[in-house]
């Protein structure tokens, strides 16, 4: 290298000077009134300057000779690399720092060539040609080494280690039509603490940090050798093929919208799943990994990391995109809204990440386009907010619940309102403007443990006005039954449930306490009104009509035993087959069944004492025993069975 | 009742009908106006599109953008026909009741159209950066041996990519990326590193000629009475979409398009549908000299690019340096012609791409506001 830059100069120096002197001689044989012996003097020098001239130029020929030597060599050690199968960065560090060094060279000796266009010589263009050439060979073999070496060091990655905790919230599909769904569908009590943690980055190295330099070293002498452009297109294209192999590892379909809008709701609820996790690994991880590999290789040249990087990641973000428009836009069905929910504060706590990635004017519409999605994706979530309430308040029935137990749709709308707490922030900030009345109390609005403001937040609203749609919406459903008994046993399992389910979980914060005491008060008179209805008048017949006589005469004894044999009979066959699903629940109306009837039956059996006992079908313990089997759900008679003896 | 009450009742009937009928026949005027105003503008803004500038020519970029601005155009008055002050009970009713979801139907694949085309447009990207390198290979003077092998290398690639097969992205001619891991079969001309197959947007299976042949299937004009009340617009705007789904389809690269059809039935007698039918044929008959080619698309600046480039190669093809001189002006004549596109694409892809975004948009919300409608005219009428 010393040899080149010591024989340019020389060649170099001599050539300005005889140049700048014969322009000046020239400039000088201009003027007009010079005297004829000065005229004389400065044509002979000009031809002297020519001849000097000429002569520079044959010598100049030999003075490129260390030129040509050097070219020469260098030419030698990237030719070799020509024939050879192996890549040069395989072969060691010596090979590459060498081959990099030679392709330096080709490059200062196009430099040096270059800045003597002044004058023109046939050797320096032929020298300069053969050195571009080498140079174009050298930079199309050093592409070649790119991609090689790009491909040859793709990272991959289980991205499960990423974002885990999330992902795995709400297991269990709803799926579930109103009509289908079992109780406790959902024990999960869901880890959505751990988002908190995801918040940090996990950026990654895409390409194993020793290669870095190395790919920088590539990225440097195509970029000072004005190759930058070829660099970029065999970067993008190589990066955008593996950003393509992750997203590939993330199994989500590439689906077009028809697709999405016919898809069954199992599968386009896993799909949704699945887009909500794809989009955290990508835009945390392997976007943010990309843009820094980007700004560490390609950060010295320019705009040219900015440019890359949107080029890489345009294709995969549109296909994420079209996948949320596609369910934004598609049928608003309730058991979507937790998916939605989902996609809607996945992508709210990504927004930042985007604008941060695509902060430059270029990223512009990868913004905009992912704004407008949280926007729609928002739509989406008030939309099918409101048809699960309406679908709340007109699912119809057209025959009585069997057994008087807990509804399907109350199984339904409690378990599923059970979600919405993890969700209220998001829900109080897209409900409000439906809700402008309670709007201005609640902006600022924590969903802490404060009693009074959790209870007042839109989503509290909103969550009592469902749920007293839903209690409409029974007591509709009770009207069904004919014998009005049921329709109070009905009611109270139903609002029972209601309440224990809101016990039972962070609901309590949103229903309050005054919810809470209203509700119990509830389902208790429901609870009364069955025991009216049922029991008073089989109680009555216990009754003493005469409270001054002390015994009823034989006849009637007879007479009222029978009936209440018959009617306790009829009682007991029709209400075991009722239902209260809930053990306690029923545990105490049996008690206080029990309490009444057996009470009225012992005084009444102990007031006529005298009387016959076979007259008496049922003892008090048999009373008393029987009582236990009502509400089990399973109907049973006392008819049929062997009366029963006292002993 | 007696017989006077009757007949007042009756009488009353009548004139309370006949009051309705004024009313009905005043909107039915209106309405029927606001159709031939509609068919009007259709008409006169596809015969706009049917004579382009010479800076516009047909399927060029800029053609394309006033394409869009001509569906959007026409979309927006579509619905304020359709929609404005409309009784939703009107359109849950036959024949609206078929056509309507019809319309939408064609609407969702639209979408999807829309979708891979902006991935295609990418691909034009791509090309561009490609002539890019060319260009400031053989901008240089005097152009040597390394100039010329740069270049072809570049214009190699290019073509490669503009005879991607759309099948699956990956070129059927070329020896695909196997020599880069392999590498260095001795090949001189080997294609270059930048070579970039593409994956495409949409499904797997999804076949860009099908998915406009299914927007074809059964699409009819409305005859008889049919043919002046509203479904006539709704058959205008059906149209309108398939021919602007199609011509980008038969511009701009995308997902499968062997099979394209190239023509979808329009009765001539139409009048708006004149320029429309004009553009399809001569649409058509391009899309059929180049189709067994194999072929970037019929965009205009691509059809020129890459004439341009081919010359270019058969350029490279045969240079010896110094280089015949008249051939060296001929390339630069070509060269001066990419140039001249490349500026043209810079200009226009992204704006274009944001054009189709756009369309895009509006065909959901346009969708969603139709649905809407529907939803509320299948509601109990009470």
């Amino acid at each position: 290298m010393d040899e080149c830059q010591s024989a340019i100069p020389t060649v170099d120096g001599e050539l300005h000077v005889v140049a700048a002197a014969h322009h000046i001689v020239k400039a000088l044989g201009t003027t007009k009134n010079l005297s004829d012996d000065l005229r004389k003097i400065l044509i002979n020098l000009d031809a002297h300057l020519s001849t000097m001239t000429s002569n520079i130029d044959s010598k100049g020929g030999k003075g490129f000779f260390g030129v040509e030597e050097q070219l020469k060599r260098v030419e030698r050690k990237i030719m070799i690399w020509e024939a050879e199968q192996m890549m040069i960065w395989d072969s060691g560090p010596k090979d590459t720092s060498d081959y990099l060094e030679a392709v330096d060279e080709v490059q200062t000796l196009i430099d040096g060539l270059q800045s003597l266009s002044v004058y023109e010589n046939r050797k320096r263009k032929e020298l300069l040609r053969r050195a571009s050439s080498l140079l174009q060979m050298a930079m199309s073999r050093l592409e070649d080494e790119l991609i090689h070496m790009l491909a040859k060091h793709r990272q991959q990655f289980e991205p499960s280690k990423y974002v885990s905790c999330r992902s795995t919230r709400w297991n269990v599909v709803y799926n579930e039509s109103f009509d289908s769904l079992e109780d406790e569908p959902a024990k999960e009590t869901s880890s959505r603490n751990c988002t908190s943690n995801e918040s940090s980055e996990y950026i990654v190295d895409l390409v194993p940090a020793h290669v870095i330099p190395d790919i920088k070293s590539i990225a440097k002498v195509m970029f000072t050798s004005d190759y930058g452009q070829e660099f970029c297109e065999a970067f993008i294209g190589e990066r955008k093929e593996a950003l393509e192999q992750y997203f590939a590892v993330l199994k989500m379909g590439k689906l077009s919208i028809g697709d999405v809008l016919q898809m069954e709701w199992t599968s386009l609820s896993s799909e949704m799943n699945k887009w909500t996790r794809s989009m955290k690994i990508m835009f945390r991880v392997y976007l943010a990994s990309e843009k820094r590999l980007c700004d560490q290789i390609l950060g010295e040249f320019g705009s040219c990391n900015l440019f890359c990087f949107l080029e890489i990641s345009k294709a995969t973000l549109l296909c994420l995109l079209n996948f949320g428009e596609a369910v934004a836009m598609g049928p608003h069905q309730p058991e979507k809204l937790l998916r939605l929910l989902d996609m809607y504060e996945t992508l709210s706590d990504l927004v930042p990440d985007i604008d941060a990635l695509f902060s430059e004017e270029a990223g512009s519409f990868v913004r905009t386009e992912f704004h407008g999605l949280l926007e729609r994706l928002a739509d989406s979530v008030k939309a099918s907010f409101n048809t699960f309430r309406v679908s709340v308040s007109s699912n119809k029935s057209v025959y009585p619940f069997p057994g008087g137990g807990v509804h399907p749709l109350s199984k339904y709308v409690m378990n599923y309102i059970r979600m919405f707490p993890e969700y209220c922030n998001t829900l109080n900030l897209l409900l409000e403007d439906r809700h402008s009345d309670a709007a201005n109390l609640v902006t600022e609005l924590q969903c802490g443990r404060n009693a009074s403001l959790s209870t007042s937040c839109p989503m509290a609203c909103h969550l009592r006005s469902i749920t007293s749609s839903l209690e409409s919406n029974l007591h509709k459903k009770s009207k069904l039954y004919k014998d009005e008994a049921l329709q109070h046993i009905f009611l109270m399992n139903n609002i029972h449930y209601m309440v224990q389910k809101v016990k039972d979980s962070e609901l309590r914060h949103f229903f309050g306490d005054e919810w809470m005491r209203k509700h119990n008060a509830k389902f208790q008179q429901h609870e009364m009104n069955y025991e009216r209805s049922t029991w008073s008048s089989v109680i009555s017949l216990l009754k003493d009509d005469n409270p001054g006589s002390s015994s009823l005469s034989k006849s009637t004894f007879k007479e009222r035993c029978k009936a209440f044999g018959i009617a306790f009979e009829e009682v007991y066959k029709t209400q075991t087959s009722w239902c209260i699903p809930n053990p306690q629940l029923r545990e105490d109306l049996q008690i206080s069944t029990s309490l009444k009837v057996v009470h009225a039956y012992r005084t009444f059996l102990g007031r006529n004492p005298a009387h016959d006992e076979k007259c008496v079908k049922h003892t008090v313990e048999d009373v008393e025993k029987s009582l236990l089997d009502l509400f089990e759900g399973s109907p049973r008679s006392l008819r049929n069975s062997p009366r029963r003896v006292k002993p | 009742m007696n017989a006077n009450e009757y007949q007042g009742s009756f009488l009353g009937r009548i004139s309370i009908r006949r009051n309705q009928v004024v009313v009905m026949d005043a909107i039915h005027e209106q309405e029927l106006e606001d159709i031939e105003l509609f068919q009007k503008h259709v008409s006169d803004r596809f015969s706009e599109l049917s004579s382009p500038s010479d800076d516009d020519a047909i399927l060029s970029i800029s053609w394309l953008r006033k394409l869009l601005d001509v569906f959007l155009c026409c979309e927006a008055e579509f619905e304020a026909i359709l929609l404005m002050d409309r009784d939703p009970y009107q359109l849950s009713k036959p024949p609206f009741d078929r056509l309507i979801p019809e319309l939408l139907d064609r609407a969702v694949k639209a979408l999807d159209i829309c979708n891979a085309v902006t991935n295609g447009v990418e691909s034009v990207r791509h090309c561009q950066k490609l002539a890019e390198i060319a260009i400031s290979a053989l901008d240089q003077k005097p152009i040597g041996d390394g100039e010329v092998k740069r270049a072809k290398r570049a214009l190699i690639t290019l073509m490669a990519a503009i005879n991607l097969d759309d099948k699956d992205g990956t070129n059927a001619k070329s020896t695909e990326r196997s020599w880069s891991f392999g590498r260095r079969s001795g090949n001189k001309d080997r294609v270059a590193g930048q070579f970039r197959s593409l994956s495409w947007q949409v499904a797997k299976n999804w076949s860009a000629a099908k998915q406009i042949q299914s927007t074809i299937y059964n699409l009819v004009a409305p005859r008889g009475a049919e043919a002046s009340g509203l479904p006539s617009p709704i058959y205008t705007m059906n149209v309108i979409m398939i021919f602007v789904m199609w011509a980008l389809v038969a511009a701009i690269p995308c997902q499968e398009r062997t099979g394209l059809p190239t023509h979808f039935p329009v009765p001539k007698q139409l009048n708006w549908a004149h320029s429309l039918i004009g553009l399809q044929e001569k649409i058509a008959d391009e899309w059929k000299k180049k189709e067994k080619k194999g072929m970037a698309g019929l965009l205009d600046e691509m059809q020129r690019m890459e004439k341009s480039a081919q010359s270019l190669i058969d350029f490279t093809d045969s240079f010896q340096f110094p280089g015949d001189a008249e051939k060296l002006q001929e390339a630069a004549g070509h060269v001066a012609e990419l140039t001249e596109i490349c500026r043209i694409m810079e200009q226009g892809l992204t704006p274009l791409q944001m054009h189709i975004r756009e369309v895009f948009h509006r065909i959901v919300r346009s969708r969603t506001e139709f649905l809407d409608v529907l939803e509320k005219g299948s509601l109990p009428v009470i």
